[in-house]
């Protein structure tokens, strides 16, 4: 039974890799967000193949997606829906809006106000909607693909700590290599190759998948060990904020799916390292500013200066 | 800008005040008021509710210290100004506390201050107190450096007595074998100038204000049998010149054609050693008759001790006493003309008249004469702290109309008729008494033991002690000044705390202890000084520069060791043989060149390695999955087969070792 998850999931994989090329590590770290019930961001240029794997995903996990392009005149009555007076019966009827969905790609969401950023918030954290004063269930599993322009672009909101804080992974894509990207040019047209995409696993696997995730082994050394790299966060001059708890139970959370990807049933430190860029990359921040992207060097900082062994 | 948490700007404010407390004493009270005022700033500036002040305000603010300052030490430039305006800029940077730069400044500043406390009080609480401000600042510094978002409390405190602990050792070292540098400035501290200290000059009236400060004069031990109450006169100057209105010591080049001074005595000279309190003043005590100069000092033609510089600091001298004594027994004419001065030909006439009528009438013997004088002030005078006012002819208006006084006014008095008789005399000052301390066996004399007395001459017996204080208030001399003034509301009117000193029961004991404790510690502390050349000799031999080094680089190296060998080795050593095993395989992989990055796990070092030592490729993988077996995958079970991974890993990189040197 695990082995035919644990193959579904490599499918998965393997079919992604067809639509987006050389990214194998992206598209495995997209997986594990998703397979730890997370929400995911994904940061970069315009083209690069957001877009591209939110719909890749939605289509090789068999969920049912909704795609919101986000403007900067939208409303938060655009995305969870409407009630509509029917002069028939004499009544309002809410009209679902496009969260209603199990997966829902939210095209540069940056471009859009708080206002209706925050609608989303709801949505993300509870799993329900609210409007006119009533609460709707949105379906499981829910996730949001969100993917965002660097806020160094113009015309953009930048996302609130706070909001920051629901998404599970950030990840960016960047540029492919060259002889990817020589691939890609003689390639076909990835649009009818999306369509194309086998189903690898339904949305009950997903459940198990979680299931099963939830119960890989972390030894004391393991929590020791993310226990440290919490710690430095929070004692270190480099960092102005350190990392919540919350952000430290996601970190823990993703690097179970990344070992049961691996096939394990224990964690390793290695789980983590993998893990730990894209889950606390967007929660924290610099003591100084120094660039937008400077989470990267700063977790490279924190994984060279934290012991693994203690 | 970093963030300081809340718990910082805490302990810098008790750090700040702290520092304050030994200066609230002086601090003028436009100064009190700014400590008050600026802290508090501080606090609302924290917690969000005002902002930074503008600079025109800081601007505002350090004129009008400064104003302020200039305002209230006008007349002084000494020490006390200098704090203040350390105090008044500590006060100011509460207000403008940016950076983590600025709270450095403010407590860096904050420990010289507190510092300076030692300028104003010695006693051994100082010391403690000092101690207890420099664990507060030090736990502020610490705090400074806290994660604003850890608002912890306790945790810089604990720090700071660890650092402060490891501190205390070198400190005693330091003291110990620390050469002391004289005061390469000489402190003007000036506090006293309007109350305490004899002066070089006595018109009537003064000693009564001296009477009223019960600030410590000094103390003293005694080497042989303790001198009765009456006997313990402290000699310190002598008057030999009025002018009407003021004794003064006679003028210089009088001075220089007295006598030397010859002192006979048949008894066994009474040695004692006494700590003297700083006056600013050259003068020393002596008890009465002083047989040999204290060290640091000469016996001047009055037979009083002179230092050659003012006293600016508590100093410890030994001198000798003669109890039974002839003091000068022959006098030239020059001294005794001198000692018979007088102003003018026609200032006081009324007692002129007395002394004349009085010596007829004696037939021509002083020690009558002074019987006489001594009935007529136990009789018709009365003794008090505030007599009045006298002008015109002040000795007149003493022993005709007021008829009431101190010490001052029956010793002027008194050398005024024996001069005017023809005998030659002089008002002798110093102190007279002071409190016996059983316990600890010592003198305390305070500033209103301060007394005047006349000495007379005569042919063959030499100057003849003689105190008209003891004729009016015979209590004066054979009890002790506070038990006497007790009643009298003049008395220590400035001071309503030291009335506490004298009362009975438990606070005036612990009053005793602890200026028991004082006194002791003044002794062996602050005058260690000239032991310190004794022990350094008796531990080195001869005392040089290397050898001073050296007693000095050791205890800091094994200090410096000590706090080391906790904050590296003492804690990494584990104790688990895994563990240790596993250290030593790695130590040796490092010694071969390749360290493990901290950031690798067993297992990831065991791959790179496996490229780098391709022949124990099978060790390492065994390495690595016993590894990961106990320390990840939970299963104690495989810690045998790891310690074995770990030795096969050990012996096959010491047989590659072994063919590499083979094979060069």
């Amino acid at each position: 039974m695990t082995d035919s998850l644990l193959r579904g999931v490599e499918d998965a994989s393997r079919s992604l890799e067809k639509v987006l090329l050389g990214k194998q590590q992206q598209i495995r770290l997209a997986l594990t967000c998703l397979l730890s019930q997370g929400h995911l961001l994904i940061e970069d240029l315009p083209g690069m193949g957001k877009t591209t794997l939110a719909h890749g995903l939605a289509r090789v996990l068999g969920l049912e997606d909704q795609r919101v392009q986000f403007t900067s005149d939208m409303l938060p009555a655009d995305i969870i829906g409407v009630s509509v007076f029917e002069p028939a019966n004499g009544e309002f009827r809410f009209h679902a809006g496009p969260v209603f969905c199990q997966l829902l790609l939210a095209d540069e969401i940056n471009r859009t106000t708080p206002k209706t950023q925050s609608a989303l918030l709801e949505a993300m954290e509870e799993g329900q909607v609210t409007a006119d004063g009533h609460s709707y269930r949105l379906p499981k599993p829910f996730f949001v693909i969100a993917t965002q322009n660097p806020v160094t672009q113009f015309g953009t909101f930048p996302l609130p700590e706070s909001q920051l804080d629901r998404f599970l992974m950030r990840i960016s894509l960047g540029y492919p290599a060259p002889e990817v990207e020589r691939q890609l040019l003689l390639g076909g047209d990835t649009r009818a190759m999306l369509d194309d995409l086998p189903r690898s696993l339904t949305p009950n696997d997903l459940l198990d998948i979680q299931e099963r995730c939830s119960q890989v082994h972390a030894s004391s050394s393991v929590i020791d060990y993310l226990q440290r790299l919490i710690q430095f966060t929070r004692d270190s001059e480099l960092f102005s904020y350190g990392v919540s708890p919350r952000g430290g139970l996601a970190l823990l959370r993703s690097a179970r799916t990344w070992a049961w990807l691996d096939g394990r049933t224990h964690l390793v430190p290695e789980d983590i390292q993998q893990v730990l860029e894209p889950v606390i990359g967007h929660r924290i921040r610099p003591a100084e500013e120094v660039g937008s992207h400077a989470g990267a060097r700063l977790v490279n900082e924190l994984l060279a200066q934290v012991d693994v062994l203690g | 800008m970093k963030q300081l948490s809340r718990a910082a700007v805490i302990w810098q404010l008790a750090a700040f005040f702290a520092t304050l407390v030994p200066h609230l004493s002086w601090m003028p009270f436009w100064l009190i008021g700014l400590c008050i005022i600026t802290p508090a700033t501080r606090l609302m500036i924290h917690s969000g509710r005002w902002s930074l002040p503008h600079w025109s305000v800081k601007l505002v603010l350090v004129m009008a210290v400064i104003g302020g300052l200039l305002l209230t030490f006008t007349r002084e430039t000494g020490v006390r100004a200098t704090v203040a305006l350390l105090i008044a800029g500590l006060a100011l940077k509460m207000i403008e506390i940016y950076h983590r730069r600025d709270a450095l400044v403010l407590l860096y500043v904050s420990l010289f201050v507190s510092g300076t406390a030692y300028l104003f009080h010695q006693s051994i609480l100082m010391a403690l107190y000092s101690l207890m401000t420099t664990v507060l600042i030090v736990a502020a510094l610490n705090s400074i450096y806290q994660d604003p978002l850890r608002n912890d409390w306790l945790r810089p405190l604990k720090r700071s007595l660890r650092l402060v602990g490891f501190a205390l050792p070198l400190m005693l070292v330091l003291f110990i074998i620390f050469p002391r540098i004289g005061p390469l400035w000489s402190v003007p501290l000036n506090q006293n100038a309007a109350r305490s200290g004899l002066s070089d000059r006595m018109a009537p009236g003064d000693i009564s204000q001296l009477t009223r400060s019960n600030e410590l004069a000094f103390r003293a031990t005694f080497e042989g049998p303790v001198p009765a109450p009456q006997q313990r006169y402290w000699r310190s100057m002598v008057y030999g010149h009025y002018d009407g209105r003021t004794w003064t010591r006679l003028p210089r080049r009088e001075q220089f054609r007295l006598a030397e001074v010859d002192l006979v005595g048949d008894s066994e000279p009474l040695a004692y050693e006494v700590v003297y309190e700083p006056s600013n003043n050259p003068w020393l005590v002596a008890l009465d008759q002083p047989s040999a100069a204290p060290s640091g000092s000469f016996l001047t033609k009055g037979n009083a001790p002179l230092r050659y510089r003012p006293v600016d600091r508590r100093i410890s001298y030994k001198s000798s006493a003669l109890l039974d004594y002839r003091l000068q027994p022959d006098l030239p004419e020059y001294d005794r003309q001198a000692y018979l001065q007088l102003p003018g030909e026609n200032s006081d006439p009324r007692s002129r008249e007395l002394a004349e009528r009085w010596w007829r009438e004696t037939g021509g013997d002083a020690d009558t004469f002074v019987r006489r004088a001594f009935t007529l002030f136990n009789r018709e005078f009365s003794y008090t702290l505030s007599p009045p006012a006298l002008s015109g002819y002040r000795v007149d208006g003493f022993l005709f109309d007021s008829r009431q006084g101190f010490c001052g006014h029956f010793a002027g008095a008194l050398t005024f008729l024996l001069r005017a008789a023809g005998v030659p005399s002089r008002v002798v000052a110093g102190y007279q008494g002071g409190q016996w301390n059983e316990d600890e066996a010592y003198l305390t004399v305070r500033q209103y033991d301060a007394h005047a007395w006349v000495e007379y001459w005569q042919q063959g017996r030499g100057w003849i002690r003689v105190d008209p204080t003891a004729a009016v208030a015979p209590e004066r001399v054979s009890q002790q000044a506070d038990r006497l003034f007790a009643d009298d509301p003049a008395f220590l009117s400035d001071t309503p705390m030291a009335r506490l000193r004298f009362g009975s029961g438990w606070m005036a004991d612990f009053q005793r202890q602890l200026d028991a404790l004082n006194f002791s510690w003044h002794r062996w502390v602050l005058n260690y000084q000239g032991q310190q050349m004794e022990l350094l000799k008796g531990l080195l031999g001869e005392v040089n520069l290397a050898r001073l080094g050296l007693l000095f680089f050791i205890p800091f190296v094994l200090v410096m060791g000590v706090v080391a060998w906790l904050q590296l080795g003492g804690r990494k050593r584990s104790r688990d043989p895994l563990e240790r095993a596993l250290a030593r395989l790695l130590a040796d992989f490092q010694k071969r060149g390749h360290p493990r990055a901290s950031n690798e796990t067993i297992q990831a070092f065991s791959q790179r390695m496996s490229t780098h030592f391709p022949a124990m490729a099978g060790e390492l993988r065994a390495l690595a999955k016993c590894d990961e077996a106990v320390r990840y995958a939970g299963r104690p079970d495989a810690r045998k087969a790891l310690l074995a991974a770990i030795a096969a890993c050990y012996r096959a990189l010491k047989s590659s070792r072994a063919k590499e040197k083979r094979l060069t």
